[in-house]
């Protein structure tokens, strides 16, 4: 899922200084398992923004804010509080709020959230990141644990000289991905995997922006 | 005499380094420089060291050259993708410079520059065979080049990482990639230091154990707290305490003297790499009471 975070709400008025009405939109999915762009956190915006002497004209949850077509389909039944706001502030990550963007072509379009990144939830509302979407799975070969993101230099082929006591030179509070990777191979009898050096990353894979089209014969990311 | 010759030669090999100034100003780096020539046998020009940005690695190696030094120019991953890195390397060695040290390079998290986007598009064992290919004429894509380079290539390894043996299997690579010779992490422990020596003797590479001067008990508590792979022993630490405030300096340069002694004279290694890190003058009297002057 992808993991936001709720931009300060000063900056956010900073933003829509010069609006006086909104319509709200969150996202049923990762903003609302984030507490960034649910039921509760519409509410709640709506409360903080008439407290600052704004209008919202009306709230919006979608099934699933990045599914650009949906949304809008979903979105038609509020198309008269949709026309009476002056602008719109999308509770999601950025690819929600670039939907809208599309959505409502005449009408400016604020965030308010911060998009940090592609995590896992390991508890309720505690989030780690585990992929860097870099286009190109290792996980293959480095026991399953991705050290191009479990790794603050991404290194492909062992730990660095920083490592300590099986931590990371970067923090003590993050464990060395290589010395995961280590005991886990070596827990699976894979070790021999471990010995094997990996090439320089093909980054041409992770190249942005990307577009994937799946619904032809030929399945293609074009970069 | 190349490092290279040096250290085929069986000659027992001295190498120091010195931090590129911050700065134009480069008076006190070439005194430093001077009072080691004819000393050491090589010198390492630290690459942006703890991630904080200096005079380029690559600059000092030639100002080093036309002093009459021996260069070790260190590589790190840290500030430059894989052109770059290339690129640097075709420019050291049409200046001249023979020997490259090869290493991932510390986090920007620990330098003067924390907001960088850190690079490491490639890594230390990556690097080393990205030489080797340079060195048989062609670029990391197979490209043929117009004339190779002829680098020997160093790598860094830190005997007293915990756990060992991650770090070991990454050694190994490194050998597999063509390093040459290693220059140790700071190494306190002669006894545990002649463990891996045991190890890495199965290999055909040159190890010089790093050292680290020294100054003070708080420096070797500071860094026993700190700086990742480096057990300064208690005995150690009590016998700086012992010297005294003043004298603490003097028993540090006693300490890495003596342990240059050993290591030369029970030929557990092929030589040293001293880090005087700030004290760089003191390495001639570290040498003369070490007996190699």
């Amino acid at each position: 899922m992808i993991i936001t975070k709720k931009r300060d709400f000063k900056a956010l008025l900073e933003n829509i200084a010069d609006y006086k009405s909104f319509f709200l939109v969150g996202c049923s999915e990762c903003a609302s398992l984030c507490g960034t762009g649910g039921e509760p956190e519409l509410a709640a915006l709506k409360i903080a923004l008439e407290a600052e002497g704004k209008t919202v004209t009306g709230t919006m949850l979608p099934k699933t804010g990045c599914q650009t077509l949906g949304t809008k389909i979903e979105l038609k039944k509020d198309k008269d509080a949709c026309a009476a706001a002056d602008a719109i502030i999308v509770m999601s990550c950025g690819a929600g709020t670039q939907s809208a963007v599309e959505i409502f072509p005449d009408k400016p379009v604020f965030p308010s959230n911060d998009t940090l990144f592609l995590g896992n939830m390991t508890r309720f509302q505690m989030f780690d990141e585990r992929c860097s979407l870099c286009g190109e799975c290792i996980l293959d070969k480095t026991g399953g644990i991705c050290p191009v993101t479990a790794c603050p230099k991404g290194l492909l082929n062992g730990p660095c000289g920083g490592t300590n006591e099986g931590k990371c030179e970067v923090s003590p509070d993050i464990e060395c991905a290589w010395v995961r990777i280590y005991n886990r191979m070596k827990k699976t009898n894979r070790l021999e995997d471990f010995k094997k050096t990996l090439s320089p990353k093909n980054w041409s894979a992770s190249r942005k922006p990307a577009t994937l089209n799946t619904r032809g014969e030929k399945e293609e990311v074009k970069k | 005499m190349s490092l290279r010759d040096a250290l085929n030669s069986g000659k027992f090999v001295v190498t120091a380094e010195v931090g590129p100034a911050k700065g134009t100003d480069i008076k006190k780096i070439l005194h430093e420089s001077e009072l080691l020539k004819g000393k050491v046998d090589a010198l390492n020009v630290t690459d942006n060291q703890s991630a904080v940005m200096r005079i380029s690695s690559v600059s000092f190696c030639k100002l080093l050259l036309e002093m009459g030094h021996e260069p070790i120019l260190q590589m790190t991953c840290r500030d430059r993708n894989r052109i770059g890195l290339q690129s640097d390397l075709l420019g050291a060695s049409i200046l001249g410079i023979k020997n490259v040290l090869c290493m991932t390079g510390d986090h920007p998290n620990a330098g003067d520059h924390k907001e960088a986007k850190p690079v490491y598009d490639i890594e230390s064992v990556q690097l080393l065979q990205i030489v080797a290919g340079l060195n048989a004429g062609k670029d990391m894509m197979g490209n043929e080049l117009k004339g190779a380079t002829d680098f020997y290539q160093g790598a860094v390894v830190t005997p007293e990482s915990n756990p060992i043996e991650p770090q070991l299997m990454k050694f190994e690579k490194k050998i597999a990639a063509g390093a040459n010779f290693f220059q140790t992490q700071a190494i306190y422990d002669i006894d545990k230091f002649k463990d891996f020596m045991s190890y890495a003797r199965q290999f055909p590479v040159k190890i010089l154990a790093g050292l680290v001067l020294l100054k003070s008990a708080g420096m070797a508590n500071f860094m026993n707290k700190f700086v990742p792979g480096i057990t300064v022993p208690q005995n150690l630490i009590d016998e700086l305490k012992a010297a005294g405030k003043e004298k603490a300096l003097d028993a540090g340069i006693d300490i890495m003297a003596r342990h240059i002694r050993q290591l030369k004279d029970e030929k557990i290694c092929d030589g040293v790499h001293i880090m005087a890190i700030g004290a760089e003058d003191k390495v001639p009297e570290i040498m003369e009471r070490a007996g190699l002057l």
